[in-house]
């Protein structure tokens, strides 16, 4: 399995496949025997209740938790568990629910910092500086400038992240997502505690990046609105377990899913 | 209107991404360097030698060793002493298995064993992070002087357990040993310590300081992007070694000439002063690692200045009141400026960007 594996399926085939996961730590089950499959280029959204087990699933779609049962098929190849370093050399990038940026450094800099991987110019070379080090960091600094002027980032470029408002540092965290340039592309809850404006442009960010650069996207998501505006397939989580799965408007009318999200009387 | 930017427009991401942007900036470190190279080797005298010029080298580049480690990668480190030794010793050995080797060729050499030693202290920092880290590092500084000390190998079987060095020679100039003339030790240490600073900016502005700093700021995400953790600590443990290595050998060879190990590199006359440095200069600043060694360098020597040449108190009286300032400088440091002179230095810099304006 690798980022060109991922490359060759072709559009509308199965990229990831999740058979039967099941993650426990100790005794509470955070998942049990969750099967569902993200279909490249789609927006595939999680949806759930608070502990649904939205952000494990992440996790072990990009590695950071070891499932203790099931498999993963990633671009065709079935694996135990994925490695955090090979989801993102796989092409897998994501944004976290509490952000996750690197505070101290500019934008611009947490921004390059999601082009390391693709740097492959030794220390030494480094410490010197001439020729090749040079062009390189030219290189990725104008697939950088790209990004900022796809999300506006410009007037912030040298701003520390750790100053920078909510909405704007959810903005840069999507922004070093992207400067990965990522295949298939997490986002763990990119409009949580933001204004419907905020709402619309983070909408807006994530579509285009669907429809433009084809990036496939996991999404969670509480706001139900956007859910089911932006998505293509929807599965619900409730208690680790899967509940339902399927097109908007089918989630939309599915009992299971309304139950857990209202509630049933007796 | 002193420190205006206005109208330098950068049409190229290489100019934008230079070590001095600025005009001023540029102009600044010329004529720093003008001086340095041109001028202070013609007018040096022994005491400014002994007393602040070379002490001020030797200790900025252990700063910029300890900043990269723990400013720039957020590994605290009380090991600098220890790694210090390692450096010197090995410079020492090194001159008496190999009587003819360059003495340049030794100091990097010493620095490359100073940094393999680094790696294996810095492994720890995989699993523990801030004080605990701390005191692992703790445990090397103790372990390294007490090596250095227990082992006569080191020292090569001398009565004293102290070690001595002998007279190398660059162009046919002595830079080490009793005889070498202040302009030849000075400049030794500046040609070093330039080079070497400008290979530590480099690292910093590209790939490996960002992943320095991410793992620095939020490890997690850092793995994430793809950062290995204990790949990027270790080359920070690695590279900080050297630096701090190479500060170790030039104090030994080129400044003090002779050595004990428990005197000379204590947690209390290195370990600590040096951390000293970066936390008063800016933690995470080149600049700040210069301005905190020439700070910690040149207040001792303006404090008694002050007490016993113009105040009148006795010597011994001074260094009482010098350890009390101390302290309370430090306290002070941490409380008004935690960032450092570095930080002063830029809001100085934004305030004679506007002058006379307030605004």
């Amino acid at each position: 399995m690798s980022l060109e594996d991922l490359k060759k399926i072709p559009y509308g085939k199965t990229a990831i496949e999740l058979k039967n996961i099941s993650l426990a730590f100790g005794g509470v089950k955070a998942l049990t025997d969750v099967s569902f499959d993200v279909k490249k280029g789609e927006v595939f959204a999680i949806i759930g209740p608070n502990g649904a087990g939205k952000s494990s699933m992440l996790n072990v779609i990009n590695g950071f938790y070891k499932p203790t049962s099931g498999t993963i098929n990633f671009a065709g190849t079935d694996r135990n568990e994925m490695e955090p370093e090979l989801a993102a050399k796989s092409g897998i990038a994501r944004t976290f629910q509490n952000i996750a940026l690197f505070k101290g450094m500019s934008t611009l800099d947490n921004l390059m910092t999601g082009r390391l991987l693709k740097q492959k110019q030794n220390f030494l070379m480094q410490a010197l500086y001439f020729g090749p080090v040079a062009k390189e960091e030219e290189e990725h600094r104008e697939s950088v400038e790209r990004v900022i002027d796809f999300l506006d980032l410009q007037s912030i470029r040298r701003t520390p992240v750790g100053s920078l408002p909510y909405g704007l540092q959810k903005r840069v965290e999507l922004g070093r997502a992207l400067a990965m340039e990522p295949e298939i592309l997490l986002l763990d809850e990119p409009m949580a505690g933001m204004n419907v404006e905020e709402k619309q442009d983070m909408s807006r960010f994530v579509l285009t990046v669907n429809n433009e650069l084809k990036t496939t996207i996991v999404l969670i998501e509480h706001d139900m609105g956007v859910v089911m505006d932006i998505s293509d397939r929807i599965v619900v989580l409730d208690y680790g377990k899967k509940i339902g799965s399927g097109l908007p408007k089918e989630i939309r009318n599915n009992k299971a899913v309304i139950d857990a999200y209202l509630g049933v009387s007796d | 209107m002193i420190y205006k930017e206005t109208g330098q427009y950068k049409s190229s991401y290489k100019s934008d991404h230079a070590i001095f942007p600025l005009l001023q900036d540029k102009i600044a470190f010329s004529t720093l360097m003008f001086i340095a190279f041109l001028i202070i080797p013609f007018v040096i005298n022994s005491y400014w030698e002994k007393a602040i010029l070379v002490p001020f080298l030797i200790f900025s580049l252990a700063a910029i060793g300890l900043n990269i480690l723990t400013g720039y990668c957020g590994q605290v480190s009380l090991g600098t002493g220890g790694f210090m030794a390692v450096g010197a010793f090995s410079t020492y050995k090194i001159m008496t298995y190999f009587p003819d080797m360059n003495i340049m060729i030794i100091i990097l050499i010493s620095g490359l064993i100073t940094a393999a030693v680094g790696i294996i202290f810095g492994l720890p920092s995989l699993r523990i992070k801030g004080f605990y880290l701390a005191v692992a590092t703790l445990a090397s500084q103790f372990f390294l002087v007490w090596l250095f000390n227990k082992v006569p190998w080191f020292y090569n079987y001398s009565d004293t357990g102290q070690i001595t060095v002998s007279e190398r020679t660059m162009f046919g100039i002595p830079v080490t040993g009793a005889e070498a003339p202040s302009y030849a030790t000075y400049l030794f240490c500046l040609v070093l310590v330039v080079t070497l600073s400008f290979a530590a900016k480099n690292l910093i502005r590209s790939k490996m300081g960002r992943s320095w700093m991410a793992i620095r700021d939020m490890d997690i995400a850092a793995e994430i992007i793809g950062v290995p953790p204990l790949k990027t600590k270790l080359s920070a443990f690695a590279i900080s070694s050297f630096y701090i290595g190479v500060a170790g050998a030039l104090y030994f060879a080129v400044f003090l000439g002779a050595i004990e190990v428990t005197e000379s590199f204590d947690i209390m006359t290195i370990s600590f002063p040096v951390l000293f440095m970066i936390i008063i200069g800016g933690l995470g600043s080149m600049l700040g690692s210069f301005l905190g060694a020439a700070f910690v360098v040149t207040l001792p020597i303006g404090l008694k200045f002050l007490m016993v040449d113009i105040v009148g108190l006795s010597a011994v009286t001074a260094k009482h009141f010098e350890i009390t300032i101390w302290g309370l400088l430090m306290i002070v440091f941490l409380i008004v400026e935690p960032h450092g002179l570095a930080r002063l230095w830029s809001i100085a810099k934004e305030k004679l960007r506007r002058w006379p304006f307030p605004y």
